[in-house]
């Protein structure tokens, strides 16, 4: 079994017995919208998916010969070619593409070694996740703090401070921020490592189960690895999370403002309620309802995010993956990371939308 | 006097005294009077505002603020900010006209001048060199100057220098900056351009010079005009098709507006940055497809909002009015939907130029923007990142340069959601 094989168990089993659950026990108007909103998903991964196609393929510039470099000569080319199918009708290629794409195998690398492009993202996939998820929890952290701190002291220095934060988090060029916390503790205090996701040499002795090193070194033991993981995540994380933290913080403050008007906290307020309780108790638990489908929309600045990221430290992810394969022209894998990231951005939005119908009794379909 | 006076004593009880005011104050003074109800908001819209007429002005004439061009190695190379290149600079006395070592040229029949050098350094097999090729170039000019100096060796640097003051020299070469550590003893004397001419060593660069000799600062002046013209018109381009392709949605309804929804929704979720990499890796590094590229990305954002406003104004009772007087639709869209939706579409603006700025910076970091010569700040970030070790300042200031502009746009963009938005006014 491939680590991208288990990773997709792990989300996948759990996602389907929720949506399953939800269809049959939801009413009659939730089914219908559940159908229309699985119907509209895969149609628009499919005509992403398709466009980046055909579009890798009026690209100038020829993978093989990239791949060769100087010392191929034109038989060589050609053989190649006809070996990976390059030279075969299009409509040819873009059904086997298809039906690539429905298996989940992807097709094979078109640069030296053609490794099946499943190994080489079950190795990139993995560590996108490894930095993508801490850094969420991590803006999450922070903005739903920050955001009701701003919101319950509205209009004052406190309000104004975050509001700043957030402002000036948001006009941050993520990959300058990467680079000046790698100057400060990489280069000047020199405590922190700048790049990769493992000390070299400490990487060597790690057990590759599921490729997330952090989780692969907890379940063997191997402590020394652990450490070193633990390192080499520190600043990517900040990077990303704090990015992340401003949009967080703007949109908890908007809403728990639009909450702490409500009659019932003005009720809650009159019998006499302290102000804290009144906020993070009654406010911020209402108020989480829209944040947390905001927040599974901003998917989309969380990739991004992650490539811009993931190419300043050098982390082996899928972002890096598809600059790496783009400057070499390598159709199969640049069409499979876009396809797997538009699959990603659809899957949780449905999966935000649907959870959303579960938590707020007021929405009904 | 005043009007509040010529009204009828209830309504001047139960109007509020700024409504008065207001109505007497032109719209400048109007501006200034917002202070007081809109706070912090009026500072932070009025702060950035200035802020972006001055990069708007900088980058319409960057040539004004630079010291330098942009691509000419002007100095040495990794010179840190402030610090002056050392190079072996002719020395003078404060009053003389010479500046470079041609000027120390004199007709053939002439006394050769002396130039003082300090024993034991190799300042005088280079000042020897350059004379040489200098004075192969003049001596078949007409005119007959020579550049032929007979250089005298002192044992320090105080006695080189002494021997110009006392005019036994004509001038002295010396490093830089073992000139400038001394200068103060010797006020008679001034710093002249380095001998190999092409290298102003007098004031150094303020920021700094990059991995080649340019000149940081000069090209963070001209890459003011890259962002700038990356950010307006791509944010242009998305506004003007995403404008009327909301308005019409919105207004037509049904499967036209479904379908329209249904692409514009797919292409707003989808990460920007990673579509538009896909789009200029097809289209190939330009200014032209960079701008496209970032374009495309944000028609949805203007097709969203726009598409939602007219749905809600649509149901306004004066446009029902409108249409049962018989106006035509495009007379409704255009008189009744189109001046309601202008505000929101403003603020837009103003944020969708700060994200345009960033997505282009981050094209270029990633080497798909635009062409590596340009002076953009992307690039010479990723150029920087090379260098991280040893020089800082390659990288910190191209990067503070964007969050400077982005945070101007953005935060005018702020200020006026929260003056415009009713939803989050008090009272």
């Amino acid at each position: 079994m491939t680590p991208i094989t288990l990773i997709a168990l792990l989300i996948g089993v759990p996602a389907f017995l929720l949506l399953t659950y939800v269809f049959i026990h939801g009413s009659a108007g939730l089914r219908h919208y559940i159908l229309t909103r699985v119907g509209l998903t895969l149609p628009m991964v499919f005509i992403l998916a398709t466009l980046v196609f055909f579009v890798m393929r009026v690209l100038p510039g020829d993978p093989v010969s990239s791949a060769l470099g100087p010392k191929g000569t034109p038989e060589m080319l050609a053989r190649i070619r006809t070996q990976l199918g390059l030279n075969d009708p299009l409509i040819v290629q873009y059904s086997r593409f298809l039906g690539d794409m429905v298996t989940l195998h992807f097709g094979n690398s078109l640069m030296g070694g053609h490794r099946p492009i499943v190994d080489e993202m079950s190795e990139r996939f993995p560590a996108t996740l490894e930095l993508v998820i801490p850094a969420s929890i991590f803006a999450l952290v922070i903005g739903i703090w920050g955001g009701t701190l701003a919101a319950s002291r509205r209009k004052r220095a406190t309000d104004y401070a975050l509001r700043i934060y957030s402002v000036i988090i948001y006009s941050l060029p993520i990959f300058w921020l990467g680079l000046m916390l790698q100057l400060l503790f990489g280069v000047q205090l020199n405590i922190l490592p700048i790049s990769g996701r493992i000390d070299p040499v400490i990487g060597t002795t790690i057990k590759h189960i599921t490729n997330l090193y952090a989780v692969d070194a907890l379940i063997t033991g191997n402590w020394p690895a652990f450490g070193s993981v633990a390192q080499h995540l520190v600043l990517p994380t900040i990077t990303l999370g704090l990015i992340l933290s401003g949009v967080f913080v703007r949109m908890t403050r908007i809403n728990v403002i639009e909450t702490l008007q409500a009659d019932y906290i003005a009720a809650a307020r009159a019998r006499g309620i302290r102000e804290h309780v009144l906020v993070f108790g009654h406010a911020l638990k209402n108020a989480m309802i829209p944040v947390i489908t905001l927040i599974g929309l901003q998917v989309a600045i969380l990739l991004a995010g992650a490539v811009l990221t993931e190419t300043v430290f050098s982390w082996p992810g899928m972002g890096s993956y598809l600059v790496e394969r783009i400057s070499s022209r390598d159709y199969t894998a640049v069409q499979s990371v876009i396809t797997v990231f538009a699959l990603l951005v659809a899957l949780i939005s449905l999966a935000v939308d649907v959870v959303y119908s579960l938590v707020d009794p007021r929405v009904r379909y | 006097m005043t009007e509040t006076q010529e009204l009828p004593p209830e309504v001047a009880a139960e109007a509020p005294t700024w409504e008065a005011e207001l109505q007497r104050v032109g719209f400048i003074r109007r501006i200034f009077m917002a202070r007081r109800w809109y706070g912090a908001d009026w500072w932070f819209v009025t702060i950035s505002a200035v802020m972006v007429l001055g990069f708007i002005i900088v980058a319409m004439f960057p040539g004004l603020f630079a010291p330098h061009s942009p691509d000419d190695l002007v100095g040495p190379r990794f010179l840190a900010p402030g610090a002056h290149p050392d190079l072996p600079a002719l020395i003078l006395p404060s009053d003389s006209p010479d500046n470079e070592l041609i000027d120390l040229a004199v007709p053939s029949d002439q006394p050769r001048p002396i130039v003082a050098v300090v024993q034991g350094v190799p300042t005088s097999g280079a000042l020897n060199e350059q004379a040489q090729v200098i004075d192969n170039q003049i001596k078949n000019e007409p005119g007959g100057l020579r550049l032929r100096p007979r250089i005298e060796r002192y044992a320090t640097l105080e006695e080189a220098l002494q021997a110009v003051v006392n005019g036994k020299a004509t001038a002295a070469v010396v490093q830089s900056l073992e000139f400038e550590a001394i200068s103060a003893q010797f006020p008679t004397l001034r710093e002249g351009a380095s001998i190999t001419g092409e290298r102003s060593t007098a004031g150094g660069f303020f920021l700094g010079t990059n991995d080649i000799g340019q000149d940081v600062l000069s090209r963070l002046l001209w890459g003011t005009r890259i962002a700038l013209i990356i950010g307006f018109s791509s944010s242009l381009v998305a506004l003007f098709l995403g404008v009327p392709l909301g308005l019409f949605a919105g207004f037509a309804g049904g499967s036209l507006d479904r379908s329209l929804s249904l692409v514009m929704d797919s292409l707003y979720a989808f990460p920007g940055l990673i579509l538009a990499i896909a789009i200029t890796a097809v289209l190939g590094p330009s200014m032209l497809n960079i701008i496209v590229a970032i374009a495309v990305l944000y028609i949805p954002t203007y097709y969203r909002i726009v598409r939602g406003q007219t749905l809600s104004v649509k149901e306004e009772v004066y446009v029902e009015a409108a249409k049962s007087i018989g106006a035509r639709n495009l007379e409704i869209l255009q008189k009744y939907i189109f001046p309601n939706v202008i505000p929101s579409v403003a603020i837009i603006f103003s944020v969708n130029v700060a994200d345009a700025i960033l997505t282009g910076a981050g094209l270029s970091f990633l080497g798909l923007g635009l062409p590596p010569t340009i002076a953009d700040w992307g690039i010479d970030l990723a150029r920087g990142q090379r260098f991280i070790q040893t020089a800082w300042w390659m990288i910190t200031f191209p990067g503070l340069a964007i969050m400077l502009v982005v945070l101007a746009f953005s935060m005018m963009g702020e200020g006026l959601t929260e003056i415009f938005n009713p939803k989050l006014r008090e009272r």
